[in-house]
C-alpha cells in the first residue's frame, strides 16, 4: 500500500511538472485529488488493511495528500496568477497601503543645500548653539554696543562668568562656526554651515524664536566679490531652476566688507510678480559678502594672505517659499498634519 | 521713513525723464532699500472739499448726526460720529470708491438705519496725525468740490526707506544725504548744503542774554551748540513747512517745533528748542542716580550715573539726545528760545534710549554716531530758515559752540590692483574717481597715476562707517554696479574633501526612521519649563536657565528630548491612532564640555550633545516593539551584525516607568535608554495613549557605526547545521540575557541562540517564565550526528538548572 501511494506521488509531481495551462491543472486535478480521484480511492481502500498497517499508511497517506494538494496550488498559482481571480476584476483597486513616515521640509531643504555644496567640494559643519560672547559677536565684528546684543534681541543663559557678566547665549546665527572652523581648519577652507539659530522675538505666523540658517564660507587666496556671485547665481539655478536669475545690493553686516543682499528671480511667477514676491518678481533670499578682515583675523587667518567670501539662507524662508507654507510655527509644532505633507 | 521727492528735488535737479520709478529702484541697487513709492494725489483719489449743510440728530443713535454735504457735484447724505461737526464747515469727504490712506474703504453703506454716501474725514484716516477726536475743518477759503490732494498742495511722491538697511550711515536719515546718493548714481551735480544757510551771526549790539555753556562730560558730549534768540512768536507753520511734514507723516505742531523737525530730515542732526524763560544757563553733566525728570511725553523718567542729562544747573531741561522735559518745552507762550544741536556719543544715548524704552527720531540718529561738523551747518540752516518764519527774530548773543570733537580727515590708502582683485574685475580708473568724489571722498594724488590713490573720507562718513580700504571696495562696488560685474568661480587647487560622517549618519537615521519605520520627524523647542518638567517628574534643579526667556514655559534649557516628544504625542493623540516620532537634537548642560569658549582665558563652553529621540504611541507591546526597532535601526546602520542587548539601568530618569526601563547596549557600549513612560504622567499631562520612549547619545552612536572594525566574510558552512529546541522555565528574576550569554559560552559547537517565545501565565505559577529557545549546532569540520548534539543538549540543561534554578517546560 505504502509502495503504491509512493508511485501515485512520483506519477502526480512528474506529470505536474509538466504543466502549462489551466485546463491540463484541471485534468491533473479531477484524476488525482478530486474526491473521486485516484488518490481518495486509494486512501479509501485503507479500511481493508489491519490496525498497525491501516496507522502506518494512513500516516502516509494523509503526508502524501498534504503535500501534493500544496504543490499543486503552488503551481495553479504560478500559472493562473493569484489566488481567487477567476474573471475579470477592478484593476482600478488601490494596492495594499504601507504606513508611511515623515522629515521635516526643514531637513529636506537643508539636505537639498548640503548636496549642491558637498558636490563643489565644501565640507559640512556644525557648531555648538549654546555659544559664548565672544564667538557669536565679537570675533563677528559685532560692536559691544550693537543692537543685535540687547536682551531683547539675544537670548542669555543664566550662567554668569568671574566677572559676574553674562556671556553665554543662544547662537543668533551660524556666523560662530566661520571662527570656529577657521581656528580648527586654518586656510584655505570651503564649509557649509548648517543650524538651528534663536532670537529672542515674540513668534506669530511670520516670526520664530527657533529657526535654520545655512551659511557658506570660501577661504583661499584671491576670493572676490565676482567669485560670490557666481556661487549665489548656482545656488539659485539649483535651488529655483535654469532660468533664475539673481540680483545684488548693498546691506551692511558686520562681518562682511563689502556686504550684500541677493534676490532671486521669482520661481514661481519666473520674474512677472506674483502674490509669494510680493508682485516685485523678485524674491530676497540671501545675505552675503566678503569677509571681514577682522573676521579673518579673529580666525587665526592672515587677511593679507587671504580672502573669503560668505553667505548666509533662511532655511524656513526657503522652505516657506519651496512649499508655499504661511505660518513659520509649523515647523516646530510637531502637528502630523502638516509633517504628513512631506 | 518717509522721504518727499519735492524736497530732494530742493538738492538735485532730477531731470523729467528719469521716472520716480527708476529713482527708487536705482537707489535700492546701490545705497538703501526703498520698500514704496507713493503718489500724494493717489492717496487722496476721492477725497473733495464740501460743505456741511445740514446737521440733524441720528434716530436710532444719540452719538451721531444725520448731515447733508455739499460737495459741488451733488449734495451727499453722510451719518457723522464726530463731535464736532457744524453748519457751514469745510471739511474733507471721502467720497463712495475712495481708499483711505489708513486702508479704510468707502463705501455705501447704512448706519444704524441711515444712508450714508461717504464719510467726512479725521486727521488720523487721511494720514495727517494722530487726532482722531473730532472731523478736520478746513480753512474758510477752501473751493468746494477741491480734490483734497489740491487743497493740501499735495502733488509730492513719497519714497518709503527700509530704516532697517540703514544701520550703518548715518549721513542717510535725512533728505540731504539721500539727495547726495542720487546725485552720484545718476552723475547729477549737488547743490552744497552751504547754499542754504547763513554763516554770519554776529547779533551786533544786541548781546542782553548771552548763553553761558558748560559741558562736564566731554567724552559723551564731543560738541555743543546753542543760541538764545529772542522776539519768537510761536504760531501756525507756513503752509511750505506743514506740507512738507504731512508729506514725510509728521503732524505739524508750531512754527518752532515744525522748523527743528524740519532741520532734521533736511540734513539729519536733532535739534531741540528749549523755552528760554526755564534756561538761564546751560551745563551737560551725567544724571546722578535715582534723578528723575518728566519728559514732554509726561512720562516720569528714572534716571541713572549711565544717562547724560542737559540741565541749567539745578533743574533737568533734557535727556540728551533722547527727550526734552516738559517744563522746558516751547508753548504758545514762549516769545524766546535756546536752541540746542549737539552731538552726543552713539553708545551713551543707545544705551540710555533702550533703557528707558524711548526711540525718538533724535535718539535714532544719534546712536548712528553723527558728525559732529553737522551741528553747526544745521544750527545756521535753522536761524536762516528762522529769519524767514519770525522776521522780527533777535539773537541774543553769539552763538556758543563747545567744541571737543577731533575730528580729522581720515586719508585711506587705496591700491587699484588690490581692487580690482577685490572684486575680480578691473573697474577703469576714471569711474572710480568720479564716483568716489560723487559721494565726497577726496582724492589727494590724484594726478600721480601709477601710485595707490589717497582717499579722504568726507566727515559725514568718517565717524565709524569708512574706515578702511575694504569700506572703499564697497563705495566703488555698489556705485560701479553689482550687476556689471562678470561673474566667474575661483579657480582652486584640487583636494581632498573631509567627509562629515557624524552629519551623514544622522540624514541615514532620519531617513531609515521615517522611510522604513513610519517615524515622523519633530523638531521641538530646545527650551522647556518647569511645569512640564515637574509633570513629568524630571528634576530640573541642575537645568540651565535663560536669563531672558519670552515665557515661563520655556526658561529652561532643555536636558534630555522626551519632554518634547511627549507634547508631539499629546497634540496628535486625539486625531491618530497608532503613531511614532523621532527628533535629532542637542540637549545642554551646566558642567563644562571641551569647546572653548573665548580664545583668552581657557574656559569652555556647558556641554552640549546630541541626541536622537524616539516615541511610540498606541496600541500593542510599544515597549517590545521600540527595542526591535532599535536594533532593527542599528542593522540598517552598521554594515555587520551588532547585536542590541537590553540591560538593566543602574538609575532611571524621573519620567520613566519604574519597571519597563532599559540600556540600550551594542557592542559592549551603552547607547541610550529606552522606557515606558511613568504611570502618574498620564493623568498628569492628559495623555491617552500609552508612550514609550528612547533617548539615544548621537556620538556614542556614531563611534560604533564609525569605529567598529571591518567586517569579515564568513566561508559558507559545509557541514549541515542541527536545530533542537529548549523551553526553560525560570524564576522572574532570572533576565533574559544571562540565560542567552550562559547558552552562547556553554559549547563551541553551538553557533547561534534565538529566543521564539516567551510565556508567563496560568500554566506556571509565582510568576515563573518559560524562555523558548532555537538552539543551532554547527561544526566547521564534520556532520554532527543527533546523538552528539543530544549528549551536548543534555548537559546544558543540567548547567542551566544548576546555574538558575530553573527546569526544562514540560508541554
Amino acid at each position: 500500500m505504502k509502495e503504491k501511494l509512493n508511485q501515485l506521488r512520483a506519477e502526480f509531481l512528474e506529470q505536474l511538472a509538466k504543466a502549462k495551462d489551466g485546463e491540463y491543472l484541471r485534468e491533473l486535478e479531477l484524476k488525482y485529488l478530486s474526491r473521486k480521484g485516484e488518490l481518495s480511492q486509494l486512501i479509501h481502500g485503507l479500511k481493508d488493511l489491519g490496525l498497525e498497517l491501516r496507522r502506518e499508511a494512513g500516516a502516509l497517506a494523509n503526508q502524501i495528500k498534504t503535500e501534493l494538494q500544496a504543490e499543486f496550488s503552488r503551481v495553479s498559482q504560478a500559472i493562473s496568477g493569484p489566488a481567487g481571480i477567476s474573471g475579470p476584476v477592478d484593476v482600478t483597486l488601490p494596492g495594499e497601503s504601507f504606513p508611511q513616515g515623515h522629515l521635516n521640509p526643514i531637513t529636506l531643504v537643508q539636505n537639498e543645500m548640503e548636496d549642491i555644496f558637498i558636490s563643489l567640494g565644501f565640507k559640512i559643519l556644525d557648531g555648538p548653539e549654546l555659544e559664548s560672547d565672544y564667538y557669536n559677536f565679537s570675533a563677528l565684528n559685532v560692536s559691544p554696543d550693537h543692537p543685535a546684543r540687547d536682551m531683547q534681541d539675544t537670548f542669555y543663559v543664566d550662567l554668569p562668568n568671574r566677572e559676574g557678566k553674562y556671556d553665554l547665549l543662544m547662537r543668533t546665527q551660524t556666523s560662530p562656526v566661520q571662527i570656529r572652523a577657521m581656528r580648527k581648519y586654518g586656510a584655505p577652507l570651503k564649509a557649509l554651515i548648517p543650524g538651528r539659530c534663536f532670537r529672542n522675538e515674540a513668534t506669530d505666523a511670520r516670526h520664530e524664536h527657533t529657526f535654520y540658517q545655512v551659511e557658506g564660507l570660501l577661504i583661499d587666496r584671491a576670493i572676490n566679490f565676482a567669485n560670490l556671485k557666481n556661487l549665489l547665481e548656482i545656488v539659485g539655478r539649483r535651488l529655483f531652476g535654469p532660468e533664475t536669475k539673481l540680483r545684488m545690493r548693498p546691506k551692511f553686516f558686520p562681518f562682511v566688507e563689502p556686504g550684500n543682499n541677493g534676490e532671486y528671480t521669482c520661481f514661481l511667477c519666473q520674474g512677472r510678480g506674483c502674490r509669494v514676491c510680493k508682485y516685485t518678481g523678485w524674491l530676497e533670499i540671501v545675505g552675503a559678502g566678503l569677509v571681514h578682515p577682522d573676521v579673518l583675523l579673529a580666525g587665526g587667518v592672515d587677511p593679507e594672505k587671504y580672502s573669503g567670501l560668505a553667505f548666509g539662507f533662511g532655511l524656513n524662508r526657503l522652505a516657506m517659499l519651496k512649499y508655499n507654507i504661511n505660518d513659520v510655527r509649523l515647523f516646530n509644532s510637531g502637528d502630523l498634519r502638516f509633517l504628513e505633507q512631506f | 521713513m518717509y522721504i518727499s521727492y519735492n524736497w530732494l528735488k530742493d538738492f538735485v535737479r532730477l531731470p523729467a525723464k528719469i521716472k520716480p520709478e527708476t529713482v527708487a529702484a536705482e537707489l535700492t541697487g546701490h545705497t538703501v532699500e526703498v520698500e514704496g513709492l507713493n503718489r500724494q494725489a493717489d492717496q487722496f483719489s476721492k477725497v473733495v472739499v464740501g460743505r456741511v449743510l445740514e446737521v440733524r440728530p441720528h434716530p436710532n443713535a444719540d452719538r451721531l448726526r444725520l448731515t447733508v454735504v455739499d460737495v459741488k457735484t451733488k449734495r451727499l447724505e453722510i451719518v457723522c460720529g464726530a463731535p464736532n461737526v457744524a453748519v457751514g464747515q469745510l471739511v474733507p469727504v471721502a467720497l463712495v470708491g475712495a481708499k483711505l490712506p489708513n486702508g479704510l474703504e468707502i463705501k455705501e453703506s447704512l448706519i444704524r438705519g441711515e444712508k450714508s454716501s461717504g464719510m467726512i474725514c479725521a486727521e488720523d484716516e487721511l494720514g495727517l496725525g494722530k487726532e482722531h477726536a473730532g472731523i478736520l475743518v478746513l480753512r474758510d477759503n477752501a473751493k468746494v468740490g477741491l480734490p483734497f490732494a489740491k487743497y493740501l498742495s499735495a502733488d509730492d511722491i513719497v519714497l518709503e526707506i527700509d530704516n532697517k538697511s540703514l544701520s550703518n550711515r548715518p549721513d542717510l536719515l535725512n533728505h540731504y544725504g539721500l539727495a547726495r546718493e542720487l546725485a552720484a548714481i545718476f552723475n547729477l551735480p549737488l547743490k552744497p548744503y552751504e547754499k542754504f544757510y547763513q554763516r554770519k551771526w554776529d547779533a551786533p549790539g544786541h548781546q542782553t542774554h548771552q548763553l553761558s555753556v558748560k559741558v562736564e562730560d566731554s567724552e559723551r558730549c564731543p560738541r555743543y551748540l546753542a543760541v538764545r534768540v529772542d522776539n519768537i512768536k510761536v504760531q501756525e507753520s507756513p503752509a511750505w513747512l506743514k506740507a512738507r511734514l504731512i508729506s514725510i507723516g509728521q503732524r505739524p505742531i508750531n512754527n518752532i517745533v515744525d522748523l527743528t523737525n524740519y532741520v532734521m530730515f533736511d540734513c539729519g542732526q536733532p535739534m531741540h528748542a528749549f523755552d528760554a524763560a526755564a534756561v538761564k544757563k546751560i551745563e551737560v553733566r551725567r544724571a546722578a542716580a535715582n534723578e528723575s525728570v518728566e519728559t514732554l511725553d509726561e512720562q516720569e523718567r528714572i534716571l541713572d550715573n549711565g544717562d547724560l542729562v542737559i540741565t541749567d544747573g539745578r533743574k533737568i531741561l533734557a535727556i540728551a539726545g533722547v527727550m526734552g522735559a516738559r517744563h522746558s518745552g516751547v508753548t504758545s507762550e514762549t516769545t524766546a528760545l535756546v536752541l540746542e544741536s549737539a552731538n552726543f556719543l552713539a553708545p551713551a544715548v543707545r544705551r540710555t534710549a533702550q533703557k528707558l524704552g524711548l526711540r525718538t527720531e533724535a535718539s535714532v540718529r544719534f546712536e548712528k554716531s553723527l558728525d559732529p561738523l553737522l551741528a553747526e551747518s544745521a544750527m545756521f540752516r535753522f536761524l536762516t530758515l528762522l529769519q524767514d518764519l519770525c522776521p522780527e527774530m533777535k539773537l541774543a548773543g553769539v552763538p556758543v559752540d563747545v567744541n571737543n570733537s577731533q575730528s580729522r580727515p581720515v586719508a585711506i590708502e587705496l591700491d587699484l590692483d588690490w581692487l580690482a582683485g577685490k572684486i575680480g574685475q578691473v573697474i577703469p580708473r576714471a569711474e572710480i574717481l568720479g564716483g568716489l568724489k560723487r559721494l565726497g571722498f577726496t582724492i589727494k594724488n590724484e594726478s600721480a597715476e601709477s601710485e595707490p590713490l589717497s582717499v579722504v573720507v568726507p566727515s559725514w562718513r568718517a565717524t565709524k562707517d569708512v574706515s578702511r580700504r575694504e569700506d572703499l571696495a564697497e563705495e566703488v562696488l555698489r556705485l560701479y554696479g553689482y550687476d556689471q560685474i562678470v561673474s566667474h568661480l575661483p579657480v582652486l587647487p584640487m583636494n581632498e574633501p573631509e567627509a562629515n560622517e557624524a552629519r551623514q549618519l544622522e540624514r541615514r537615521i532620519k531617513q531609515i526612521l521615517a522611510w522604513k519605520h513610519s517615524l515622523n520627524e519633530a523638531y521641538n523647542y530646545s527650551f522647556v519649563g518647569e511645569e512640564q518638567l515637574k509633570k513629568l517628574n524630571i528634576d530640573f534643579f541642575q537645568h540651565l536657565r535663560l536669563v531672558n526667556p519670552l515665557a515661563e514655559t520655556q526658561g529652561l534649557l532643555r536636558q534630555s528630548l522626551v519632554p518634547g516628544l511627549v507634547g508631539n504625542i499629546k497634540t496628535n493623540q486625539a486625531r491618530n491612532e497608532d503613531f511614532g516620532f523621532f527628533e535629532i537634537g542637542t540637549v545642554f548642560f551646566r558642567a563644562s564640555g571641551n569647546l572653548p569658549k573665548d580664545v583668552a582665558n581657557g574656559d569652555f563652553l556647558p556641554y552640549q550633545e546630541k541626541r536622537l529621540g524616539l516615541a511610540l504611541a498606541g496600541g500593542g507591546d510599544l515597549f517590545d516593539r521600540l527595542k526591535g526597532l532599535l536594533a532593527s535601526l542599528l542593522k540598517n546602520l552598521v554594515d555587520h551584525e551588532v547585536a542590541v542587548e537590553f540591560a538593566v539601568p543602574e538609575h532611571c530618569p524621573g519620567w520613566a516607568h519604574e519597571y519597563a526601563a532599559a540600556k540600550v547596549m551594542a557592542a559592549g557600549r551603552e547607547l541610550g535608554l529606552i522606557a515606558a513612560l511613568r504611570p502618574s504622567a498620564y493623568v498628569d499631562l492628559n495623555l491617552k495613549k500609552s508612550v514609550v520612549l528612547a533617548e539615544i547619545n548621537l556620538p556614542a552612536l556614531a563611534e560604533l557605526v564609525f569605529g567598529t572594525t571591518t567586517h569579515h566574510f564568513q566561508e559558507l558552512p559545509k557541514y549541515p547545521p542541527v536545530s533542537r529546541d529548549l523551553a526553560f522555565v525560570v524564576e522572574p528574576e532570572i533576565l533574559y540575557n544571562d540565560v542567552r550569554r550562559e547558552i552562547l559560552q556553554f559549547d563551541p559547537l553551538i553557533r547561534s541562540v534565538e529566543l521564539f517565545d516567551v510565556y508567563t501565565g496560568d500554566q506556571l505559577s509565582g510568576g515563573q517564565k518559560s524562555l523558548a529557545f532555537h538552539i543551532l549546532y554547527q561544526s566547521p569540520d564534520q556532520t554532527l550526528t543527533a546523538e552528539a548534539v543530544d549528549t551536548i543538549q543534555q548537559s546544558l540543561v543540567e548547567h542551566l538548572v544548576q546555574k538558575f534554578g530553573g527546569r526544562l517546560r514540560d508541554f
